[in-house]
C-alpha cells in the first residue's frame, strides 16, 4: 500500500492544488515541497514493499504490480530529491499551476520508476509527457516545442506500446518487469526489440532522434528541466536495462555496434554542440547528450562493470544536471539573460552562487571525489573490459571536451568583466542554497561511496 | 405449426416496443401541454422512455431470446449494442434540451426515439429483411433530424445525407437480393454452408452487401458525406449519429463476419474491407488536421475509430470482437461527452462546434477544459483513458491474428492523429487570441452528462469490462 500512496500522493495532492486560489504562491509551494520530501521518505520505507493488483487476464495478464527494484529505486529516490529541490527553490509566474505540474509529474515518473508491469511501464510512459507538454505550453515562448516535444515522444511511446502488446501476446504476461528467466523468442522478437529500442533511443535521447531536447530543455522553466533533464532522461536508459538488456538480451549484443556507434556519435556530437553554444542552458543541454550517450554505450556492453558505472553515473548526471539547470535558472532570474556573451563577473558579487555552481561543474567534468567520476571512470573501465577498446577512448576524449566546455560555461557566467547594463542583484538566498545544497552533498556522498548504488547490479543482470 | 408469436418473441421485442411507444406518447402528450414548457415533456418522456428501455434490456444480458423465426435475436451481443445506442439517445436527448430550438421539440424527440429503434434493431438482426428494416428505420428518421433547423446547411447536410445514403443502401439491397439469390435464404445462418464458397453470386452478394456497411460506416472512399453532414446537422443529432449509426452497422458487420460466412470465403471477401479501414485510419486522422470545426474534426475523427474497430474484428476471433464492443462502448462515452462539452459551450446556437471557441477555454473555465482534454486525449489513445487501454486491446488481438499491417496502420494513424488533437487541447491552454463571448452560465443536464461521460473513461481502463456470454450470434 506505501508503495501505491507514493505514486498517488504527489498525483492527488497536484490535483488538489487546482482548489488553490489562482494567484496563491506561498501554500502551494510549501505544498508542493512537503509532498516531495514525504516521498524521499516514502521511497526509502517501501524499498522492499510491493502492491500488486490485477488488471487484466485477457489477451495477456497484467497487473497494477508497483514495487522498487535495486535499480529503479535509486532512481525514484533521485526524481523524489530533484523534485523537492526544484520546487522549494521555485519563482515564476502562476506559481499553483506551475507547482501542481511539478507534482503530477513527480507522480507519473515515480508510477513508471516503480512500475513491474511493462503495460504500467508504458502507461505512465505516455503519462509523463502531459505535465511537461503543459509546461512548456504555459510557461515557454516557442508554443511550437511543445509541439515537437510530443510528438517525438509520444512516437516513442506509440512502438513502445506496441512492443509490448506483441510481448504480451507472446509471453502471456506482461508483469515481468524485475523477474528473472523471462525471455523472449520468435519471429516477432527482433520486431518488440526494434520497438522497445527506438522508443528508449528516443527518449534518453541518442543522436540523431534528438532534435527535440535542445529544444525543450531551453524552453521548460528551470525547476521543471531540472526534473526532466535530470530524471526523464533516465527513463529511456532504465528502460533499456531492465527491459531489453533483461528479456532480449542476444539482440542487444547483435546490434551492440549500432547503440555503440550511436552512442558514440552523441557523445562527440554533444560535446561540439556545448563548446559552441552561447545559451548556457544549451550547454548543458548539449551536455547531457553527451554524456547520456556514454552511459548508452556502457549498457548496452553488457559489462557488469560498466553497467555498475552507468547506474552510479545516472544518478550522478541526475543530481549535477539539476543543480546545473537549477542554478543557470538562479542566473536567469537575476540578470534576465542566459547568454554567456553578455552574462560575466557574477562571481565577484555573488561568492555563493559562484561556489555552487563551481562544484557542480566540476563534478560534470568528472573532477575526482565528486560523483561524475566515479561513475566514468566504472564505466570506461567496464567498457575497456568489455573489449571496446574505440569507445572507451571517444569516451575519453569526450571527457576532455567535457572539461573544456564546462569550464568555459563557468567562466562565462561567473569571471570576467560585467556588462554595466546588467541589473546588480542580491546573492543566492537562503532557501536557494538550501535547495540547491542536498544536491552538492549528495554528489560528494556519491563520489566517496558510489558502493551502495553499484550492489545494486549484484545479480539483478547476468 | 407452431404459432409464430410465444412468449420469446415478446420478450425480444419488449426493449425497441418501449421506445417507440415513448415516442408515440411524446406526440400524444405535445398535444396537450401546449404553450406549457413542451419542451422539457417531451424531452422527459423520451430520457424516460430510453432509461426504462435500458434497464430491460441489461436485464435481458445472458438471455437468448429470437422473435420472428430467428429473425431478430437477443442475447449478450444485441443488448450490450442496444445499450449502446440507447446511451447515444439518452446523451443526444440531453444535449437537446440543453441547446435544442423549443419549436419542433416532440417531433425531433420522436423522430430521434424511433431512430433509436431502427438502430436497435439492427443491433440484433439475424436475416437480412429484419437489417433492411432496421436500417430504414435508423436512416429515413436520421434524413429528417438533419434538416430539423433553419439554417441553410442543414437542408444541405439532410439533401446529401439522404442522396448519397440512399445510393449506398441501393447497394445493399442489390447486395441483398443477390445473396438471396444464391442461397435461397434470407436468414444469415444458412449462409454458412461450404458450398457457397463457390458461388459468383455469393461473391457479388456479399461484395455490395459490404460496400453498403462501409458506407454506413463512413469508411475511406465512401466517407466523403460525414463530415459535411456532421457539420450541418445540429449538434444533438450529430451526437446521435456518430455512435447510433455505427453501433447499429457495426452490430449487423458482426454478425456477418462472426456468423454468416462459409468457412474459407472469410478472408478473401474480407480482405479488401479491412484495406479500406486501414485506409480509413490514415485518412481519417489525416482528414482532422486542416478542420476548424468540432463537428468536422470529429468526423473524421469517427472514420478513424470505425478502422481502429474494425481492425480488432480483424481475424474474426471471439476476443477480438469482445474488445472491439470494449472499444466502442469507451467511444461513445468519449465522443459523447466531447459533443457534451460544446453543448455547454453553446448558448442556443452552434458556437460550441467552432474551434475558435475552446481559444483559451482553460482560463476562463478551468473544469470544462480538463474534461474535454480527458475525452480528446481519450479519442487520441492516451493513457490513462479507455482509448488507451482499447488501444493496447485492439492491438494485441489484431497482432495475435496475424494482421500486423493493420497494427502498423493504426499506430501510424494514432501518431498522425495526436496532432489535431493536440492542437485543440494547445488552443484550450494557450492564452486566447480575443476575449470571446462568455457562455452560459450553467445547463445542469449537459454538465451532469460530460461528468458521466468523463467518470466512465477514465473508471474503463482500469476495469477494463469485456461482455462474455455474446455467442451464439445467429441461429
Amino acid at each position: 500500500m506505501l508503495v501505491l500512496a507514493t505514486i498517488l500522493l504527489p498525483i492527488l495532492v497536484g490535483f488538489a492544488l487546482f482548489a488553490l486560489p489562482r494567484d496563491d504562491r506561498t501554500v502551494s509551494r510549501i505544498a508542493g515541497t512537503s509532498v516531495a520530501i514525504a516521498t524521499i521518505v516514502m521511497v526509502v520505507a517501501g524499498r522492499d514493499l510491493e502492491w500488486s493488483f490485477r488488471w487484466l487476464s485477457r489477451p495477456f495478464e497484467a497487473a497494477f504490480h508497483f514495487g522498487a527494484t535495486p535499480i529503479s529505486f535509486w532512481l525514484a529516490l533521485l526524481l523524489a530529491l530533484c523534485t523537492a529541490c526544484a520546487i522549494a527553490s521555485t519563482r515564476i509566474p502562476r506559481m499553483r499551476n506551475f507547482i501542481a505540474l511539478m507534482l503530477l509529474l513527480e507522480g507519473t515518473m515515480l508510477g513508471l520508476f516503480l512500475a513491474r508491469d511493462l503495460l504500467v511501464f508504458a502507461l505512465f510512459w505516455d503519462l509523463m509527457l502531459i505535465p511537461v507538454f503543459f509546461g512548456l505550453i504555459g510557461w515557454s515562448a516557442h508554443p511550437a516545442t511543445a509541439w515537437r516535444y510530443l510528438v517525438y515522444n509520444f512516437a516513442g511511446g506509440l512502438l513502445l506500446l506496441l512492443a509490448t502488446a506483441a510481448f504480451g501476446v507472446i509471453d502471456g504476461s506482461t508483469d515481468v518487469i524485475g523477474r528473472a528467466g523471462v525471455h523472449v523468442v520468435g519471429a516477432w522478437a527482433p520486431w518488440i526489440f526494434a520497438g522497445f529500442a527506438v522508443a528508449f533511443l528516443v527518449k534518453t535521447p541518442v543522436w540523431p532522434l534528438h532534435t527535440w531536447m535542445p529544444l525543450t530543455y531551453t524552453d521548460l522553466p528551470a525547476p521543471m528541466v531540472a526534473v526532466v533533464g535530470a530524471v526523464q532522461s533516465k527513463a529511456g536508459l532504465y528502460g533499456l536495462i531492465v527491459v531489453a538488456l533483461a528479456f532480449l538480451p542476444e539482440y542487444v549484443q547483435q546490434y551492440s555496434g549500432v547503440f555503440i556507434v550511436l552512442g558514440a556519435i552523441s557523445l562527440v556530437y554533444g560535446a561540439a554542440a556545448a563548446l559552441v553554444q552561447h545559451d548556457a542552458k544549451r550547454v548543458v543541454a548539449y551536455s547531457s547528450l553527451s554524456h547520456l550517450g556514454l552511459i548508452a554505450i556502457a549498457i548496452v556492453s553488457g559489462n557488469q562493470l560498466a553497467l555498475q558505472g552507468a547506474l552510479v553515473y545516472m544518478i550522478a548526471h541526475g543530481l549535477f544536471s539539476a543543480a546545473l539547470f537549477m542554478i543557470v535558472g538562479y542566473v536567469e532570474d537575476r540578470e534576465s539573460t542566459r547568454s554567456l556573451v553578455r552574462l560575466g563577473g557574477l562571481g565577484w558579487a555573488n561568492p555563493r552562487l559562484a561556489g555552487a555552481f563551481c562544484i557542480a561543474c566540476l563534478a560534470a567534468l568528472g573532477l575526482p571525489g565528486l560523483a561524475g567520476f566515479a561513475g566514468e571512470l566504472v564505466m570506461l573501465l567496464g567498457i575497456y573490459q568489455a573489449g571496446y577498446v574505440w569507445p572507451s577512448i571517444v569516451g575519453l576524449v569526450a571527457i576532455v571536451l567535457a572539461a573544456a566546455y564546462f569550464l568555459r560555461l563557468y567562466q562565462g557566467i561567473m569571471n570576467g568583466p560585467e556588462l554595466d547594463d546588467l541589473p546588480v542583484r542580491r546573492d543566492l538566498t537562503w532557501l536557494e542554497g538550501l535547495a540547491v545544497a542536498p544536491l552538492l552533498a549528495a554528489l560528494l556522498v556519491v563520489g566517496v561511496q558510489p558502493h551502495a548504488i553499484m550492489a545494486a547490479f549484484a545479480g539483478v543482470v547476468r | 405449426m407452431t404459432i409464430p408469436f410465444t412468449s420469446a418473441d415478446w420478450n425480444a421485442l419488449v426493449p425497441i416496443a418501449i421506445v417507440a411507444v415513448a415516442a408515440l406518447l411524446v406526440l400524444v402528450v405535445d398535444l396537450f401541454v401546449r404553450g406549457y414548457a413542451p419542451r422539457y415533456v417531451s424531452i422527459g418522456i423520451g430520457l424516460i422512455g430510453g432509461i426504462a428501455a435500458g434497464v430491460v434490456v441489461a436485464g435481458q444480458f445472458g438471455h437468448n431470446y429470437n422473435a420472428f423465426f430467428g429473425g431478430f435475436m437477443t442475447g449478450g451481443f444485441t443488448s450490450v449494442f442496444e445499450e449502446i445506442v440507447l446511451l447515444a439517445l439518452l446523451g443526444s436527448l440531453i444535449l437537446y434540451g440543453a441547446i435544442g430550438t423549443p419549436d419542433r421539440v416532440a417531433g425531433t424527440t420522436a423522430l430521434m426515439l424511433w431512430s433509436t429503434c431502427g438502430a436497435m434493431l439492427m443491433a440484433g438482426a439475424a436475416n437480412l429483411m429484419t437489417i433492411f428494416l432496421g436500417l430504414e428505420l435508423l436512416s429515413l428518421s436520421l434524413y429528417c433530424l438533419c434538416g430539423m433547423v433553419d439554417r441553410k446547411t442543414a437542408r444541405e447536410a439532410a439533401l446529401k445525407y439522404l442522396i448519397l445514403s440512399s445510393t449506398a443502401t441501393g447497394f445493399m439491397l442489390y447486395g441483398m437480393a443477390l445473396l438471396f439469390g444464391a442461397t435461397g435464404s434470407v436468414m444469415l445462418a444458412d449462409f454458412v454452408n461450404p458450398a457457397l464458397a463457390s458461388s459468383a453470386l455469393f461473391w457479388m452478394g456479399g461484395g455490395m452487401f459490404l460496400i453498403g456497411l462501409a458506407f454506413k460506416l463512413s469508411l475511406v472512399p465512401f466517407h466523403t458525406w460525414a463530415p459535411d453532414v456532421y457539420e450541418g446537422a445540429p449538434l444533438p443529432v450529430t451526437a446521435f449519429m456518430s455512435v447510433a449509426t455505427k453501433a447499429a452497422t457495426l452490430a449487423v458487420f458482426a454478425r456477418f463476419l462472426y456468423a454468416a460466412l462459409p468457412s474459407g470465403a472469410a478472408e478473401k471477401l474480407l480482405l479488401p474491407m479491412w484495406i479500406v479501414a486501414g485506409i480509413s485510419m490514415i485518412v481519417g486522422n489525416a482528414g482532422m488536421l486542416a478542420q476548424h470545426d468540432l463537428k468536422r474534426l470529429l468526423a473524421y475523427s469517427g472514420i478513424a475509430q470505425a478502422g481502429y474497430i474494425l481492425t480488432a474484428m480483424a481475424g474474426g476471433s471471439a476476443l477480438g470482437l469482445r474488445y472491439a464492443m470494449f472499444y466502442l462502448t469507451a467511444y461513445t462515452f468519449m465522443n459523447l461527452g466531447a459533443f457534451a462539452v460544446a453543448a455547454v459551450i453553446s448558448n442556443d446556437g452552434e458556437q460550441g462546434s467552432r474551434l475558435t471557441s475552446y481559444e483559451g477555454l482553460a482560463h476562463r473555465r478551468p473544469l470544462l477544459a480538463t474534461a474535454m482534454t480527458i475525452f480528446l486525449l481519450a479519442l487520441a489513445g492516451l493513457p490513462p483513458t479507455a482509448g488507451f487501454l482499447g488501444k493496447i486491446l485492439i492491438l494485441s488481438s489484431s497482432v495475435s491474428a496475424g494482421y500486423d499491417w493493420m497494427a502498423a496502420l493504426l499506430i501510424a494513424g494514432t501518431a498522425i492523429s495526436l496532432y489535431a488533437y493536440g492542437k485543440t487541447i494547445f488552443a484550450m491552454y494557450a492564452r486566447p487570441r480575443h476575449e470571446p463571448h462568455d457562455p452560459k452560465p450553467c445547463a445542469p443536464l449537459a454538465w451532469a452528462s460530460v461528468v458521466i461521460c468523463a467518470v466512465a473513461v477514465i473508471a474503463m481502463t482500469f476495469y477494463p469490462l469485456t461482455p462474455s456470454n455474446i455467442l451464439p450470434l445467429v441461429k
